[in-house]
Formats: structure tokens, sequence, C-alpha cells
């Protein structure tokens, strides 16, 4: 319904990545605020993780929850409001399979599923031989280490399906903020070239996309910063009006929509904020004004924006063997010093493994780990040590965590040990014009 | 004095660079920052941490200044043997900076 009822476009986040929590959805969909919901169900390395996942299992890849999603959008849903979401990740087919099959189990048969299709591009950036410039090499260089190709599609292939009268659109690597450009240009009658609309719903986009960062979330540093209730954050919500939006959250939920809120939500990963490029719009957002206007209502506006980048932007995943992590703790007096003899006992039981291992950390936990070397005070009453270390032999990764383990006959008192080895995906970008990616979408009832 | 004191800040990752954007609870305070808070200052606060440059983007209109870091986080999420791969602590460390 281009030009639209009267009043604003209500869209609300369901999500922000892959393992959000999914206890606020009911609430959100039972309140009948948001026409659209929007999951942002990925990350920078879930993709490339999900594809690893699709290659033991072809009927893998896809986001795994919308088993236990589907049930608390029924009444969104049942009221023939929308949802849209990247929930393909590796596998867009699936996650279609997965809704039809939940959509019968909760009784709504019938329901319009789009489907955008031309994310995956490991064949494109293996012909282009594409370069890959933080690693100073090529796909082609990296042969069968290449282990996906996703690119960051826009608004085009969403707005096609509501056309077609989805009522749920899903995808793999739909940018994030495209999952609400789509449906502000689809329901305002936006063109897809009007930059400063483009650069304006983008902006939107970026406040929704990452739920509750918007609110609270990722925000609290006592005394200096307090929000309410932050067991409980609500998810955003955006009243999209021409020029300007209201960011605003469900009454009875923790966390604050606030002026500073906002703001730091605002230019969170985004580097030159007059050139925030996405594949919709050179997005600017220089001139943003931001006012509060109380009990959880903020209105922003001023975005700008201009022509769209040229290419794409791929994230190329490429095999990087294993990451095997394995800690020990020490307490008391002393503490320190015996984990740094651990560290000493640790170094030298791996020396015969050195030509395998690409890299070698250790990490004193409490002291050191996040920033280096940086106490101006006293040592901590304990210490935990992290090892961690990159190899493509599997065997190896295993012999390194177990090392940390024989930690239990190093250095008197040490206790706790904890070990992990997942498959390290390195993900790195690549650039490919515009042109080349097709974008194919399929809508049919479920 | 601690920008802790007077700054609320959020860190962000994307590959091997980290953003971090900082905002003056009062604006009266950004001036301040924009004169103190340097490019210069925060890379020689996080020291080897950062590999490449130091770029600041200047935010008046929200009373902010963001930075943006190169080759800051070991590689990158998906890459690093770092404790914190995204180096959503980096906006703690920024405010220890003392202006």
């Amino acid at each position: 319904m281009p030009g639209g009822a009267p009043g604003p476009l209500v869209l609300a986040s369901g999500s922000a990545y892959a393992e959000d929590r999914l206890d606020a959805v009911e609430a959100m969909a039972a309140s009948g605020r948001a026409a659209y919901l929007g999951f942002d169900c990925l990350a920078e390395r879930t993709l490339a993780l999900a594809q690893v996942r699709r290659l033991a299992d072809p009927s893998a890849g896809q986001d795994r929850r919308i088993a236990a999603l589907v049930p608390l959008l029924r009444s969104h849903l049942a009221a023939g409001r929308r949802v849209v979401g990247n929930f393909g990740a590796a596998n867009p087919d699936a996650a279609r399979d997965d809704f039809v099959r939940a959509l019968k189990e909760v009784g709504l048969p019938g329901v319009r599923i789009g489907v955008v299709h031309g994310d995956e591009v490991r064949l494109l950036v293996t012909a282009l031989d594409a370069e890959l410039p933080e690693l100073g090499t090529t796909v082609g260089a990296l042969g069968d280490r290449v282990v996906s190709a996703h690119v960051y599609l826009g608004a085009d292939g969403i707005v096609d399906c509501l056309r077609q009268d989805a009522q749920i659109v899903l995808g793999g690597r739909l940018a994030d903020p495209s999952l609400f450009v789509g449906p502000i240009c689809h329901e305002l009658g936006w063109e897809l070239d009007d930059w400063d609309r483009l650069g304006h719903a983008t902006m939107v986009g970026h406040l929704l996309e990452c739920g509750v960062h918007s609110t609270g979330g990722n925000y609290e540093d006592p005394p200096y910063r307090v929000v309410p209730e932050p067991w409980n954050l609500g998810f955003p919500i955006a009243e999209v009006e021409d020029g300007a939006v209201t960011i605003t959250k469900l009454p009875g939920t923790g966390g604050a929509v606030d002026a500073m809120t906002m703001k730091t939500q605002l230019y969170y990963e985004i580097h030159d904020p007059a050139a925030y490029l996405t594949p919709d719009v050179t997005a600017d957002f220089t001139q943003v004004e931001v006012e509060d206007l109380g009990a959880d209502r903020v209105r922003i506006s001023g975005a700008r924006g201009h022509a769209r980048p040229d290419t794409l932007k791929v994230l190329v995943g490429i095999d990087q063997g294993w990451r095997a992590t394995g800690e020990m703790s020490w307490g008391g007096p002393g503490c320190v010093e015996r984990a740094r003899r651990a560290e000493e006992v640790l170094r030298k039981r791996l020396e015969p493994y050195a030509a395998e291992l690409d890299e070698v950390r250790v990490d004193l936990q409490g002291v050191d780990s996040l920033f280096g070397v940086r106490m101006a005070g006293g040592y901590p009453s304990e210490v935990r040590l992290r090892l961690a270390v990159r190899t493509t032999s599997l065997d190896v990764a295993r012999t390194a965590a177990h090392e940390t383990e024989l930690l239990y006959f190093g250095p008197a008192g040490g206790g706790g040990n904890v070990t992990s080895v997942v498959p390290a995906i390195g993900v790195t970008p690549a650039y490919v014009p515009r042109e080349l990616v097709p974008v194919r979408t399929e809508v049919s009832g479920s | 004095m601690r920008l802790r004191e007077l700054a609320a800040s959020r860190s962000g990752d994307k590959g091997d660079v980290s953003n971090i954007c900082v905002f003056a609870y009062d604006p009266a305070d950004y001036p301040l920052l924009v004169e103190r808070l340097t490019a210069e200052r925060v890379q020689a606060h996080f020291g080897a941490l950062v590999e490449g440059g130091v770029v600041r983007y200047e935010l008046p209109r929200v009373h902010g200044l963001n930075f943006v870091l190169d080759r800051a986080l070991g590689g990158g999420v998906s890459m690093t043997l770092r404790a914190d791969p995204h180096g959503k602590a980096y906006q703690s460390l920024i405010l220890d900076l003392d202006l």
C-alpha cells in the first residue's frame, strides 16, 4: 500500500543476531504496535560457521530458532502484519521449509513467503579471482580454503517480495539496515534512488538492527550510566515519518530510550559518519539531530544520503584450521607468579609443535588479557591463565588445549580447567561490481 | 580529569577495525573533548593494541567524537586469539584516558 495509511509507519526489532533472546518477541507481537518486525540473525562470523554446518549437512545452515519463533509470532502473523529477516544465513530454502512446517503446526497455513536469493557468490569471486585487500592475496591463491562468499544484498529484493504480497520475507546475507529500508520504502512509496530518504531509512535500520543495543544494552556504567530493569530490556520500536523518526519501546519493559542511548547506537560500527556505505546508499549522519522527548521517546532527524556504492561488499570465509583455548585459575599469595610459571611450562610443552602452531597467545585474565599490562594498582587475589592457539592440525589443537589440563601437575594450586576446540573461519572483505550480482526473488504460499 | 567522568562511549568492530564513539554528557564539555581527546592521544593511550593508525571524526551536533582504529583487533573477530575478540571492552579503556 504505497502512500499508506495515515500516521507514521511503525516497525520494531525482534532480534539482533543468531543467539539473541526470543522472550520479548511474544509481547511485541501481542502489542500490535508494529506493522513489521525485523529480525537480524547474522554477525560477521555467523555466516561462515553456518556454511560449515551446511557443508556437513545439506539441510542445515539456516537460523536455528525458527521453530521456536513462529509460535511467538502467531498473533502478529494472524493479524496480517509482516516479518522480514535474514533467517536464511547459508541456506534460505531450508529456512523457508522451517517456516512452512512451523506455520502449519500453529494453524496458519497459506502464509505467503518471499525468499531473496543471490547473496551466495562463491563461484563469482572464484571466477573473478577477487582481491582480498586485507590479506594482500586473492581468492584463487587460497584455493580450497575459501569455504564461503556472501555478498551484502540491499533492500531491492525485499521490496520486490513485498510487492508480491509476501507476508514473510527472508534471505541470506541481507544487509542489516536493509531489513528495515525495504519495508519503509515499500510502505511509504519511496524510490530506491531517492538518496536522502534512503539515508534516513538506513539510519532507522541502524537504530533497530542491533535490538536492545538501542534501549540500554551494552550501556550501563554505574554510577554514570544506569538504566532500569536491565534484565528485561525492551526492543526498539520506530515510528517513521518523512525526514524524522521517533524511537520508543513497549511500556513495562526495562532499559531506556533517551538521547544518550540513541547516540551511542547511532555511531556504533560507523567509520566515516559522512559516508556510511551500505548496498542501498552512501548514508551521511553528520547532520543528525537527537531530541529527547521524555518517557522513553526520542525524535531523530537530519540523516542524508548520496548515491549508493558501485561495488557490493562480500565477506569471504577462509578455513584457518582450528582455534583451541584452555584455562586454569590460581589464587592467593603469589598467584600471578605461579600463573606466569605455568605459562613457561605451557610454552616449553608446546615447543615440539611449534612448526604447526600458526599463532600462540597466553593471557593472565585479571592482569593483562584485555589491554596488556596497564595496572596501576597491586596484584589481584586470583588470576586465570588463558592459552589460545591457532593451527591447521586438529590433533595439535587438541594437544595444546589438553596441556592446560596437565597444569594440575604444574605450579601449586591451579584449578578449574576448561578447554575448547572450534573451527577457525577467518572472514575478510572483497568487493564486486554490483551488476555482476543478480538478485532473484521467489514468493509462494506456505 | 578522567574521560569517564565526562562522557559515554561505545566500541564496535568491522573486520580488524575498531570504532569507538564518545559523547559528552554535558554539551558544555564538548569543546574540551575536541581540544584534548585527539587522535594522537588515543593512539598513544592504546599503544601496541593498535597496529594501524587512528582517525578521528567530529560530531558537533551530537557533541561526540568517533575514533576509527585500524588493525586493532588482532585480525578480527573470527581470527583473533584475544580474550575479547570484538574489542567490546575498548569503550572502557578509552574512558580511562586522563584529560
